[in-house]
């Protein structure tokens, strides 16, 4: 294929880019997968074929998303891992059964002698008034399994900030942030995390930095954090970020271009290894639970996946 | 003006000598690539033998997934096989040491060997499945660090090569400079920090080497309020911005000339969240913040804005170069074709 043909093919595929969900329902996964592949790879040759000028009008969009939820249940489908079924089998479970057996709670929590140094120390306590790491202790620690479908259904699960001030200063060294975590993660198979607006947010972060890893092996893309989203970084940030491909440059960093520091293109075949050692874990079954939860709920409230993702990501 | 304490403490953390694989941050990697380009230019200042990579396509570095573990969208197993896939990749390289530039893949890391160490049989099945994955082995690393306790444990070799001190030019007066410990360095295995959790050296250590003064202000130990989706899901912010203001209320009665960080998070709301906080308060605090990487890298005379990147800072940088009398050239800050007004 001559160069010209190749461009007129490129700029076809390119189209897809303005398409939702709807518009890209229709068109087959190889075909879908193929595309983005596609538009991704396409090298700049003015910079010595170093930089891919692509990578930037993927990120964010519904048919990185389509892709990705075609390619992931497409890769669980190829594999059935054994500890995606372990997943697939623990969402039937009791919560109580869930805290015996899954790897991190079942580590995370030794005994509690309810001193609340856990609390004293905690700075989500301190900021949600509602909050504190003992409710989260007292309900694991009641074994009532009714009690744990409402903490997991509850706001307050969300609070924690994953710091773990707490850790250090528990006698029994309890790791509640494991703890926390893992209960988050129950939720999420469950479909409980639909009960609260910040449980929701969580098919945002799924495609943010879920999307980033599948797509960019890394959980922050440099362009997600741009001025418009960070009002709070200040103008000085967003004359940073004006120059922001330019400055990665300057300072020996890989904006879209392969290297070894932020913003590098990883090749192929490392996406390759990273997402079958992700599938291999048993991630893609949550993955596949919040995609399916995600288009009942937008279903239910009656708006498209794409607004839906929107919605959840701004609420609050 | 309140009396400073000094902080003196011990350290009793085992940190190699060479031989490492560094592993980037995905948050420097994304707003602060001065930090993370300078550490490896520290590494081979001190001609550490080292590398971020493999030789092979399949062998390039990823990320540890900690965004994603602490932002609970990926299992542990998950996160056991990503690690193990870059431990083999160090083991391919016959490098013994994983040395990692965020302070949250040092817990992730540090976890995953714990992991290991308590649960019978995982490391076999682990092995199993990274052979499956990705045809490599699970090969156990000898040493965790992160890169803040290379350059802890090189402080004073360091000095040594330094054109600066942080001594304020025309008085001699040591800078007052309060540090801020990512948690997940020194709270998530405070057995693994310098000095542990309470009275954590990694950063005062450098400090004092490199001829400043430290305090133990009150909150010095409280989190900076990243909480990973409370900073970056945009409703959940206002958190981040509490805790940045709980800390900056804190240190500010102790008069600091600059803010030490050692976490990509810590380092980036620190010093951002300053202006939030201006808008919210109307106090301005503008206390400079810098990494350990990009202070060395100040001291070591290299330039504030081509090498080090002190314009991705929101609080300017430039009263601090001043005091301590480091020469800078103003109109290279922003690139030529850069025409938006800074207020």
């Amino acid at each position: 294929m001559n160069k010209e043909n190749a461009d007129t093919e490129l700029d076809a595929t390119c189209e897809l880019l303005s398409k939702d969900h709807k518009e890209l329902s229709h068109i087959p996964d190889e075909e879908i997968v193929t595309a983005y592949e596609r538009i991704r790879d396409q090298r700049d040759s003015a910079c010595g074929g170093h930089t891919y000028p692509n990578i930037r009008r993927l990120y964010g969009t519904p048919l990185e998303r389509e892709k990705d939820r075609r390619q992931v249940r497409s890769w669980a489908a190829k594999f059935r891992t054994e500890m995606q079924e372990w997943y697939e089998m623990a969402r039937s479970q009791p919560c109580t059964w869930w805290l015996k057996n899954h790897l991190v709670a079942r580590h995370a929590f030794n005994s509690c002698i309810a001193c609340g140094v856990c609390t004293a120390q905690c700075p989500a306590a301190q900021y949600y008034k509602d909050y504190n790491p003992r409710i989260i202790v007292d309900v694991v620690l009641s074994g009532d399994e009714e009690q744990l479908v409402e903490l997991l259904k509850s706001e307050i699960l969300w609070y924690c900030g994953q710091c773990g001030s707490c850790k250090p200063k528990c006698s029994r060294e309890n790791n509640l942030m494991g703890l926390i975590s893992s209960l988050r993660f129950l939720a999420q198979l469950k479909g409980y995390h639909l009960c609260s607006i910040r449980g929701r947010q969580q098919y945002a972060a799924r495609h943010l930095w879920g999307g980033n890893l599948w797509n960019r092996a890394c959980s922050l893309y440099f362009r997600n954090v741009d001025a418009e989203n960070h009002p709070d970084f200040g103008p000085r940030y967003a004359k940073y970020h004006s120059e922001i491909d330019q400055q990665m440059t300057r300072l020996g960093a890989s904006p879209d271009a392969t290297g070894q520091f932020g913003g590098r293109k990883v090749p192929s075949e490392t996406l390759d290894e990273l997402r079958a050692c992700v599938a291999w874990g048993g991630t893609l079954a949550l993955w596949n639970q919040l995609e399916e939860d995600a288009f009942e709920d937008a279903q239910k409230m009656g708006v498209s996946i794409d607004e839906y993702y929107d919605r959840v990501r701004s609420e609050g | 003006m309140v009396t400073a304490a000094p902080i003196s403490e011990p350290t009793t953390k085992e940190i190699p000598e060479n031989d490492f694989f560094l592993t980037p941050s995905c948050i420097l990697g994304a707003i602060n690539p001065g930090t993370e380009v300078l550490i490896s230019r520290i590494y081979q200042l001190l001609g550490l033998r080292w590398k971020a990579a493999g030789d092979r396509r399949e062998s390039e570095c990823t990320c540890c997934t900690g965004i994603l573990s602490h932002g609970d969208i990926m299992s542990m197993e998950s996160t056991l096989l990503v690690v193990a896939r870059l431990w083999s990749i160090a083991a391919e390289l016959g490098l013994e040491n994983i040395t990692t530039a965020c302070v949250t893949s040092f817990a992730i890391h540090t976890e995953c060997l714990q992991m290991y160490e308590h649960e019978p049989d995982l490391a076999q099945r682990v092995d199993r499945w990274l052979q499956e994955a990705c045809s490599r082995r699970l090969r156990i690393p000898r040493h965790v660090v992160h890169a803040s306790d290379i350059v802890y444990r090189y402080r004073y070799a360091l000095a040594r090569s330094m054109r600066h001190r942080l001594v304020e030019k025309k008085t001699g007066r040591p800078l007052r400079i309060v540090d801020h410990v990512g948690c997940h360095y020194a709270k998530v295995f405070p057995e693994k920090a310098v000095g542990g959790s309470d009275r954590c050296d990694v950063l005062t250590g450098m400090i004092r080497s490199w001829g400043g003064e430290t305090v133990d202000y009150p909150e010095r130990r409280h989190c900076c309020g990243m909480g990973f989706r409370q900073c970056m899901i945009r409703p959940n912010r206002g958190y981040t911005m509490a805790c940045v203001l709980k800390k900056l209320e804190s240190m500010e009665p102790w008069e600091p000339d600059a803010i030490l960080t050692n976490c990509p998070g810590c380092n980036v709301l620190l010093d951002k969240e300053q202006w939030a906080v201006r808008q919210m308060t109307g106090t301005n605090y503008n206390i400079p913040t810098l990494s350990y990487a990009e202070l060395a890298g100040l001291l070591l005379g290299w330039n504030p804005y081509d090498v080090v990147g002190i314009q991705a800072h929101t609080v300017p940088v430039e009263p601090l170069l001043d005091k301590i009398g480091i020469p800078y050239d103003k109109s290279e800050e922003w690139l030529p074709a850069g025409n938006m007004e800074v207020t």
